[in-house]
């Protein structure tokens, strides 16, 4: 064997992790070899002075309490809501409370300028200029068309509620 | 332990943990706690890092145990958690620091050829192994604090035997220059 290939074994023997006549070519190198010997050497003293070197312990007190703090730590990573993936799920209810209150409050506005007069007289809202743009629709469509566009749906209820079917919305909100 | 005196696996412990039995929980964490927080220090080097680590390693391990489809050991899971945690930390280190950690290689312990003294030898042989390429630092330390066989650390550091061999190697050969150099 030439020295490169002994370099090259080095470490796999010095770790027991040669076949049986490897490990015969080596040594048989090694005892001719002066130079070989001393790279075997350098590497079997850093093999043990590595090994040599210590964790120091952190003492009974952390070990103790470690795994409250795992505890700890798994209870902050944990999301309030469900886990879907990586994704944290959000419950949707806030936002539909904060849709509707829109819608309500949209349209509250929308009966205030009408009561003070903006719509000219003798136009209601479901035939004058302000639902020109809302479709006339029968009962049979409502549902079809709340699929489309839900929010204009819900403005143009709202617009057909009157002032006391209001006043009670709000009052229960 | 169960009622026959017997040791509960790790895998029968989990599925007591998947069920809500805390004292399943506390058993694990005991159990593999120290394995933890050993690795996590020969990688990061200090004891505050580790500390914050080893329960980072812990909170994804229970956070994701569902997700673990046990083909290999809890502690081999573990100690791929603990690694991929380390490699982020070591990035986010050498991003702060501005450095390349794979650059870093021997440069200190060069700096300090001259110091021949055995503490400073020791001191060097550890920095030296804090600056060695993050694969290179894993294989070395599944192999020689954690006596791992290399089929074992190729599947802790997803890669094959042989690449497990070679980082284990030349990080080897890299302590030796530097021991080398350093008894001048």
């Amino acid at each position: 064997m030439t020295c490169n290939e002994i370099k090259e074994l080095t470490v796999p023997y010095l770790e027991l992790d040669l076949e049986p006549p490897r490990v015969r070519d080596v040594t048989t190198h090694l005892n001719g070899c002066a130079g070989c010997r001393a790279e075997m050497e350098a590497v079997r003293q850093v093999l043990v002075r590595v090994k040599g070197m210590a964790v120091p312990d952190p003492g009974d007190r952390f070990w103790t309490e470690f795994p409250e703090k795992v505890r700890r730590g798994l209870a902050r990573e944990r999301p309030t809501g469900r886990s879907v993936g990586n994704a944290t799920w959000m419950p949707r209810w806030p936002l539909a409370l904060a849709a509707s209150l829109l819608l309500v409050v949209g349209a509250w506005s929308l009966k205030g300028l009408l009561d003070r007069g903006l719509v000219p007289p003798g136009q209601s809202v479901t035939q004058g200029t302000i639902t020109a743009d809302l479709p006339s629709l029968g009962d049979a469509d409502w549902e079809a068309y709340w699929e489309d566009d839900p929010d204009t749906v819900l403005v143009e209820m709202a617009t057909q509620l009157d002032r006391q079917t209001m006043d009670r919305l709000l009052a229960d909100i | 332990m169960n009622a026959g005196g017997m040791a509960a696996s790790d895998y029968q412990l989990l599925d007591r943990y998947a069920t809500g039995d805390e004292s399943a929980f506390e058993e694990l964490v005991t159990r593999h706690q120290k394995t933890v927080y050993d690795l996590a220090y020969r990688m990061l080097g200090n004891h505050a890092d580790a500390a914050d680590l080893a329960q980072k390693t812990f909170v994804q391990a229970f956070l994701h145990h569902r997700s673990f489809k046990r083909e290999s050991s809890f502690r081999t899971w573990l100690y791929q958690i603990c690694l991929n945690q380390c490699r982020n930390a070591l990035r986010d280190r050498a991003r702060l620091a501005h450095e390349d950690v794979d650059e870093l290689a021997l440069a200190a312990p060069q700096d300090t050829f001259a110091e021949a003294a055995k503490s400073e030898l020791r001191d060097r042989l550890g920095q030296a192994i804090r600056t060695l390429p993050a694969r290179q630092r894993e294989a070395l330390v599944l192999r020689v604090y954690h006596n791992h066989a290399f089929a074992d650390i190729g599947v802790i550091m997803s890669c094959s035997e042989g690449t497990a061999k070679a980082n284990y190697h030349h990080a080897v050969d890299k302590l030796r220059r530097v021991l080398m150099a350093g008894e001048g």
